[in-house]
């Protein structure tokens, strides 16, 4: 067995699980958070990206152990007890999600995305969202989305 | 997943001495996304007995200029290498290779040793350190050694390493620092796709506008990336001319052994060479021209 | 305290948290008012937000594999890896004496072992036969997931292999082996016909003959099939499932089972994707025979790999066209062969060969016309529902062969088609009168937007 403390969604979690146990695995069976999914269990579809230390990663290609210490931000941890990210508005108000199977993973990418680049291109965001496979949607919306977030951010910040 | 013992490494000596202890039946964890892909379908023979996790261990890590030239550490991740100044810079090459590499999840985790050590011919970062005549330091129970990075690879997914031996660092020799150099890659999709022919070119522009020192590296034509040794030849001391490069292009087919398979056939694969050969080496001369423009200026 | 304030604070917060409506809520008439089913209703050209896209965007949306049941165990299914054999023997003993496993069945344990949308051609579980290498030899149930997939790994299966059918116009041959020999390898049958063929191919200023294939599509949703089985001490069932069509499901279930229906309790959720390829039963009676041995609620969620050989695909199909035209480019006589490779079991292939069939002359006027298309079966994954039903295949091939006359000919792709186009009140090939027919329409305005000024050839003729 590995014994593993870590931060998740900002609370502190320990655990003592297989050492062949997946961050995926610990995230959904142990701490039963199952927002990220296991749609391939090999890196190949982005299902379950979550962020680990400020990185966007597959937690299906992590170990628990690997995480010992660190701090794990999971779809859980976006939105408050009274308010929605804005990343989870603007997908509900865009229609961004058909399944929704994609959507935590995708929503993962895109934080990570607008905290390292607020204003990004087209093709910044279809580079950002490379990771995660969407089946439904054809991504066109999510784009929109994650555009119009950029966009309320430069006019929120002109106004001042 | 299959059961396995997990040993946290806390540095590369550290590593050494666990790999030691619990091989033959062990197995390197870096970033994870070819070991732990790997491990999840693979045969029960195939499984080993124990996992060293070195992802811990920092001085693996980091990009410094050394008295031997431009050294990257085996654990630094596809994403620090498109970040690093220096890198970006000097061998902007480098950058693109590694843009090319799976998503942003994968290029997060994946690691330049972890990728050269999978030894898949078909890697992304192999041809532009081939080009710029990469050597790789190793380090086992009795110490470290060097050696040019062509000699690291044996053949599909095996190199020299040993159970108990780690890939601790790549150098790119001082002279190469600042080389023109540019990396182009063919696959199926533009994200999360192995290369179907994957080239580097390299060269010095010498005096009368001649290549000098060219080099030519080829990736997914044979079991392991190669040099292009006629078209190098061939290039050398020539004048730099359009009609060189394709040429250069059309003898870079000749040093490669491309097979049919699902993704493509050896014929386009063939194709490929000769295209993408010619086209690196136009991108190389370009860079080279477009950072002289910018010293005249003052920049 | 202003509590008009506090209230509309508390309200404020619910707001956000609850799903939205989906436009204003009409005041309850007094009056009953008879609706006039020829006027529209007030919903129309609203803006709405989909109900579950709350739960979707704070991952709380729980799909089959989400759900922990206590008890629960974790089932995995082993898989052929041959294409055709007849099973010799199955020796289960070394994995049901491992640790963590409780139980084993194979295809000897499913009381009916035959199921399937129209033809009831497909096993639980393969038993004496394997019909392709996705076929599901044996499953097992254990404490944890990966103790299940060891345990497949200590089942020995003992294969006498036969050599297997994979290429449909082999499999059209009558000297080919049958694959569920003694029935025939043509499982589906269906000819169209209109007009007469030899006479406007007698007319034609020219004939075009062509063969177009497409290949085995996988769905790959991004929620792999799931199902869940528990019981209750009255014998009845719940299954939890990624199944779409559960009413179709339970009456298979309870086939298969041996049980009523009015037993059978089917619960779907949101599902992760389905395009077509959960519309029929995969896991459910394995876990429900699990379960019901086991006295324990079992899980069973495919692997990626077995999306990929142990789901059903879209037919592959491969197509003969032969047309007659005038000199303008008119079509005077079609004649078409389609041969869709049916897999290994029928699944919803009668649908879409039936779909496949109709549509494959294209939305275009054609007096005489000649659609037979056959479905067979191969030692291959199973072909089944895939969004379209066999219309995309064979807009591949009319759409294809349109391009190849008009660039023959000369003819703009553009004008052939128009000049070609259904009508209102064209005959379809079963002699359909059509209404709100809008191929023109539709054409000129994509044309439009697309900004087609012309092809270089249309410019010649």
């Amino acid at each position: 067995m590995v014994s593993v403390s870590l931060t998740v969604n900002g609370e502190k979690r320990t655990a003592s699980v297989a050492p062949e146990t997946t961050l995926l695995k610990l995230l959904r069976e142990t701490f039963n958070l199952t927002g990220a999914k296991l749609g391939c269990d090999v890196g190949d579809c982005g299902a379950c990206t979550v962020i680990v230390d400020g990185n966007l990663v597959n937690s299906c290609l992590m170990l628990a152990g690997q995480v010992d210490g660190r701090d794990v931000l999971t779809i859980e941890g976006l939105a408050t007890s009274d308010q929605l990210h804005p990343i989870q508005k603007a997908f509900e108000d865009k229609g961004s999600l058909q399944c929704g199977f994609c959507g935590p993973g995708v929503i993962m990418s895109a934080k990570w995305l607008l905290d390292q680049n607020p204003d990004p291109s087209v093709a910044d965001i279809r580079d950002a969202l490379s990771g995660n496979l969407c089946r439904c949607t054809g991504y066109t919306k999510m784009i929109e989305a994650i555009q119009t977030i950029a966009r309320e951010r430069e006019d929120a910040k002109s106004v001042v | 997943m299959r059961a396995f013992e997990f040993f946290a490494a806390k540095d590369s000596s550290h590593a050494v001495a666990l790999l030691a202890q619990h091989g033959p039946k062990v197995k390197v964890l870096a970033g994870g996304t070819d070991l732990l892909a790997d491990l999840k379908f693979a045969a029960a023979s195939h499984h080993p007995r124990v996992v060293v996790d070195i992802s811990r261990a920092d001085d693996l890590r980091g990009i410094q200029m050394t008295d031997q030239g431009l050294r990257i550490g085996a654990l630094v991740t596809h994403t620090e290498i498109m970040n690093s100044p220096i890198i970006r810079e000097q061998l902007p090459a480098l950058v693109d290779a590694a843009h090319t590499i799976g998503a942003v999840q994968t290029r997060n985790l994946g690691t330049l040793g972890g990728n050269l050590v999978t030894a898949v011919p078909s890697m992304d970062s192999g041809p532009t350190l081939v080009a710029l005549d990469a050597i790789v330091t190793v380090a086992g129970p009795d110490g470290k050694r060097q050696m040019p990075l062509t000699d690291f690879f044996v053949g599909p997914r095996k190199t020299v390493l040993k159970s108990d031996e780690l890939l601790v660092e790549i150098i790119i020799p001082k002279e190469n620092v600042g080389k023109p150099t540019h990396f182009l890659k063919f696959g199926l999709r533009k994200g999360q796709a192995l290369a179907l022919v994957n080239v580097a070119a390299s060269f010095w522009v010498g005096d009368v506008n001649t290549f000098k020192a060219p080099r030519v590296a080829l990736g997914a034509v044979a079991p392991k990336v190669i040099h292009a040794p006629t078209a190098e030849s061939f290039l050398e001391g020539k004048p730099i001319t359009p009609e060189n490069m394709v040429e250069a292009g059309k003898l870079a087919v000749d040093d490669a052994k491309p097979i049919n398979d699902f993704r493509a056939s050896a014929a386009y694969r063939r194709d490929l060479i000769a295209v993408l050969t010619r086209r690196a080496l136009e991108s190389a001369y370009q860079l080279h021209t477009t950072r002289k423009a910018t010293e005249r200026s003052g920049q | 305290m202003d509590t008009k304030t506090k209230t509309g604070t508390l309200l404020e917060a619910e707001e956000l948290l609850r799903a939205p409506a989906p436009a204003p809520l009409v005041p309850f008439p007094l009056e009953v008012r008879v609706p006039d089913p020829s006027r529209q209703t007030p919903a129309v050209g609203q803006r709405t937000t989909r109900p579950d896209a709350r739960t979707h965007g704070l991952g709380q949306t729980k799909y089959i594999d989400d759900f922990y049941v206590p008890g629960m165990l974790f089932a995995k299914i082993k898989r052929a890896g041959v294409a055709s054999a007849r099973i010799l023997k199955v020796d289960t003993s070394e994995a049901e004496a491992m640790p963590g496993v409780v139980a084993v069945i194979t295809g000897k344990d499913i009381p009916v072992n035959s199921f399937g949308p129209s033809l009831k051609d497909q096993p639980v579980l393969a038993h004496e036969r394997v019909f392709h290498a996705g076929d599901g030899v044996a499953a097992v149930a254990a404490v944890t997931e990966q103790i299940a997939a060891d345990a497949l790994e200590k089942i020995t299966v003992e294969y006498e292999e036969f050599t297997p059918v994979l290429d449909p116009l082999d499999s059209l041959k009558l000297e080919t082996p049958g694959v569920h020999a003694p029935s025939a390898n043509i499982y589906g049958h269906k000819l169209i016909k209109k007009g007469d063929i030899e006479k406007g191919f007698a007319e034609s200023y020219r004939i075009f003959e062509a063969s177009f294939r497409t290949q085995m599509v996988e769905h790959v949703p991004l929620e792999p099939h799931s199902s869940l089985a528990q019981w209750d001490a009255n014998g009845r069932l719940t299954i939890h499932s990624t199944l779409g069509r559960i009413t179709l499901g339970r009456a298979d279930i309870a086939r298969t089972l041996g049980i009523p229906m009015s037993r059978i309790r089917i619960i779907a959720t949101v599902v992760g994707g389905n395009f077509g390829g959960k519309n029929e039963i995969t896991t459910e009676p394995v876990v429900a025979m699990l379960s019901k041995k086991t006295g324990r609620p079992v899980k069973c969620t495919f692997t990626r790999p077995e999306e990929f050989y142990s789901s059903t695909t879209r037919h592959p199909i491969i197509m003969d066209y032969k047309t007659g035209v005038t000199k303008e480019g008119k079509i005077l006589a079609r004649k078409i062969r389609l041969v869709l490779d049916g897999g290994a079991y029928c699944s919803w292939s009668e649908t879409t060969l039936g779909k496949a069939c109709i549509l494959c002359a294209g939305p275009y006027e054609i007096e005489n016309l000649v659609a037979e298309a056959f479905v067979v079966y191969t030692n291959k994954t199973m072909t089944g529902a895939m969004r379209g039903f066999g219309a995309p295949q064979v807009c591949f091939g009319y759409e294809s062969h349109m391009d190849d006359i008009a660039k023959a000919l000369g003819i703009d792709p553009l004008e052939i088609r128009l000049r070609n186009a259904l009508k209102e009140g064209s005959l379809s090939p079963t002699s359909q009168m059509l209404h709100s027919v809008v191929v023109r329409e539709s054409l000129l305005q994509a044309a439009k937007r697309f900004g087609w000024t012309g092809s270089a050839q249309g410019a010649q003729a």
